[in-house]
């Protein structure tokens, strides 16, 4: 097993990794920028190195850096966690070179996976179902527009190298699509952007996998994830309510094959996009750890990062795929640091307040503290709060309440408008798909979606506000009076 | 004197606070008493119903609060404060001057218009860089632009005036 594991992340995730390194009796390394000097993760792991400025760019995405750092303080394993570094194949490369083990798959199977282009090829040659649509990068605008019009519109634009919402756009008619091919080109380096058929109305369903480097493969079976803003998913749950044992039997199976497509080991999960008669269709692979993989540790009692460092040190799977089973039900909410009401801008500040909610089924995986400070350097997302109940109804009435307990001060938090999700009819009978913000609560901002079971705290918050004001007042009141206290001082001197 | 305006989610409140432990709503009389835990938290008792609640102050007038999970931001005033208030509002109205500014950190990709051309209300004006995503700003009142102060390629600070119409 490894002796030391250098953490090249930050916030919530790089606690997480701490978490499953002490369980291990494993060293933890965090690496922090300037602007992380107060954030928990430093705080957590048992060695922290400051690696250099605020930007992402100097710091957590400082290639050079990090492989240094590992070097010079005797890693024997580097844990990427998601986002930064944990998707770029030349990285690992390069860790690997170093002598390092990389916590994580090969470089071989992240550029496969990584190129949408060439990963829809692989998985199409592997009977995995895919959306229709180019498997080639677009050469022009005029080829754009003519393979858009033999799909149909809409019709959906890519950047290959794109992720997380990022790159991606949707275009319903000719006329918008040059602005949308720009877009795409300028959020990533990579000029490749593609093309495909927009499936309307489907929901997100992904499967987690598990295999090891001796060929096992296992899934953890499916998480639905179709609660989603601009393509970033806001609230998991696993298992899906709209998958049933069928459905669930063949796209597990679809994971699998995916995943032995490209010889693939450690963790990773397999991203569809399911339609109304369940019809499922490859979206795309994201090789590394998920946000989202509580719900699925909760359900299933696994401990996904602990088996990530296991694979990594080349030990075989303990669990059998016969030995799993869902337990339960499990929901998660992503607290970001974001004004929902100002188009959803991001919150920045220091938190001057932070209580963490508890009681049966709780669990909040998180990257803040007291004082820690919430910058525009990073992503906004604060903590994930996940709730385990004996089945679906149990979980939402434990996150609700688990949200109610969690009061962040300090920033504005999505947290209430979790509190508006969890009420719709469509997210609790389960018919709710990926254009659930979109549609039925975007068209509630700014603010009228906020009374809805707030009425009662509106008249407390309001009658708290007249008494903080008239208690000030009668402060300042006192005060004055003290400054009058200078016409005795006067008359002493006179 | 013990007369306060709440505003809360658009809608005005009339409160008087007789007492530290008198409050009338209209012509209904809340028996409360208030706990300060520290700074930002207190414990309010509203009847027979005790309330934790987390409070931030922005500025003079301007409280929020958790409760249970809901956010809440409220102005409060004196009845006195409150029409001074109204009054200097109507003014800046009938003067019919308004600025864009930025809803969010982020770099100003490209602003639309020049000085002296005719916007509409709603009209995307400006594209602001944020998060690798192009979002698109929009002019909150029709008029003509009368200055504008961001530039191009330059990174504008939450709320930040871009440009002035009048």
């Amino acid at each position: 097993m490894f002796k030391k594991i250098l953490i090249a992340n930050r916030g919530e995730i790089a606690v997480r990794i701490v978490k499953a390194c002490r369980e291990l009796k494993i060293t933890s390394a965090a690496i922090y920028s300037e602007a992380d000097k107060n954030s928990l993760h430093v705080r957590a792991a048992d060695e922290a190195y400051l690696i250099g400025p605020s930007p992402a760019s100097e710091s957590y995405l400082n290639v050079d850096k990090i492989l240094t750092t590992a070097k010079e303080i005797g890693a024997d394993a580097v844990h990427p966690g998601y986002g930064f570094l944990s998707e770029n194949g030349d990285f690992i490369q390069k860790v690997e070179d170093a002598g390092i083990a990389f916590i994580g798959p090969s470089p071989e199977a992240v550029h496969l996976m990584g190129e949408k282009t060439s990963a829809r090829k692989l998985m199409a040659e592997n009977n995995v179902p895919i959306v229709p649509g180019t498997t080639k990068p677009l050469e022009s605008a005029e080829e754009a527009l003519k393979l858009a019009e033999d799909i149909g519109y809409p019709i959906m634009l890519k950047a290959s190298a794109g992720g997380g919402g990022k790159g991606m756009r949707r275009v319903y008619k000719p006329d918008e699509l040059p602005g949308a091919q720009n877009e795409s080109l300028k959020a990533f380096s990579s000029d490749e952007v593609y093309i495909e058929k927009y499936i309307e109305d489907p929901k997100h369903i992904e499967v987690q996998i598990l295999a090891d480097k001796h060929g096992n493969y296992i899934h953890l079976f499916e998480r639905e994830c179709s609660v989603q803003r601009r393509h970033q998913k806001v609230i998991e749950e696993s298992p899906s309510i709209a998958v049933d044992d069928k459905t669930r039997q063949a796209i597990t199976t679809a994971a699998i094959d995916a995943a032995k497509a490209c010889n693939y080991y450690n963790a990773g999960t397999i991203e569809f996009l399911m339609d109304k008669h369940k019809n499922f269709y490859f979206l795309e692979m994201n090789t590394r750890l998920q946000v989202e993989h509580p719900v699925t540790e909760m359900i299933t009692g696994v401990d996904l990062v602990k088996e990530q460092i296991k694979i990594a040190a080349g030990e075989k799977l303990s669990i059998k795929q016969e030995d799993l089973k869902i337990n339960g039900h499990a929901i998660e909410c992503r607290v970001y640091a974001e004004d929902v009401d100002n188009n959803f801008a991001p919150s920045t500040g220091k938190i001057i307040m932070h209580k963490l909610p508890s009681g049966p089924g709780i669990r909040v995986d998180r990257g803040i503290d007291l004082l820690s400070d919430v910058s525009v350097y990073y992503d906004p997302m604060l903590a994930k709060v996940v709730a385990h109940g004996a089945n679906r109804e149990e979980a939402i009435a434990r996150i609700k309440r688990a949200l109610g307990e969690y009061k962040i001060l300090g920033v504005i938090t999505n947290i209430h408008a979790f509190r508006w999700v969890l009420e719709q009819k469509s997210f609790l009978d389960g018919t709710f798909d990926i254009n659930f913000v979109d549609k039925e609560f975007m068209p509630l901002l700014p603010n009228k979606w906020k009374s809805v079971g707030a009425e009662h705290y509106e008249k407390v918050v309001t009658i708290l506000s007249a008494i903080l004001k008239a208690k000030e007042n009668k402060l300042k009141a006192v005060k004055l009076e003290c400054t009058s206290k200078n016409i005795w001082d006067k008359q002493k001197y006179e | 004197m013990n007369d306060y305006i709440v505003t809360i989610n658009g809608q005005k409140e009339k409160l008087s606070v007789i007492n530290n432990h008198l409050v009338v709503n209209g012509d209904k009389e809340i028996n409360v008493e208030l706990s300060e835990i520290n700074k930002h938290s207190y414990l309010l008792r509203v009847e027979n119903k005790v309330y934790e609640v987390a409070v931030n102050r922005n500025g003079s007038d301007k409280y929020s609060f958790l409760l249970d999970g809901f956010y809440f931001e409220t102005e409060v005033r004196t009845t006195l404060q409150e029409k001074a208030k109204e009054l200097l509002n109507n003014r800046e109205q009938a003067a019919h001057h308004d600025t864009i500014k930025a809803p969010m950190p982020g770099l100003i990709l490209k602003v639309k218009k020049k000085v002296g051309d005719t916007v509409e209300m709603g009209e995307s004006v400006v594209i602001l860089e944020a998060m690798k995503m192009e979002n698109e700003i929009r002019s909150p009142a029709s008029g003509k632009i009368k200055e504008i102060i961001a530039k191009e390629g330059n990174s504008v600070e939450k709320d930040g005036i871009i440009l002035s119409i009048e």
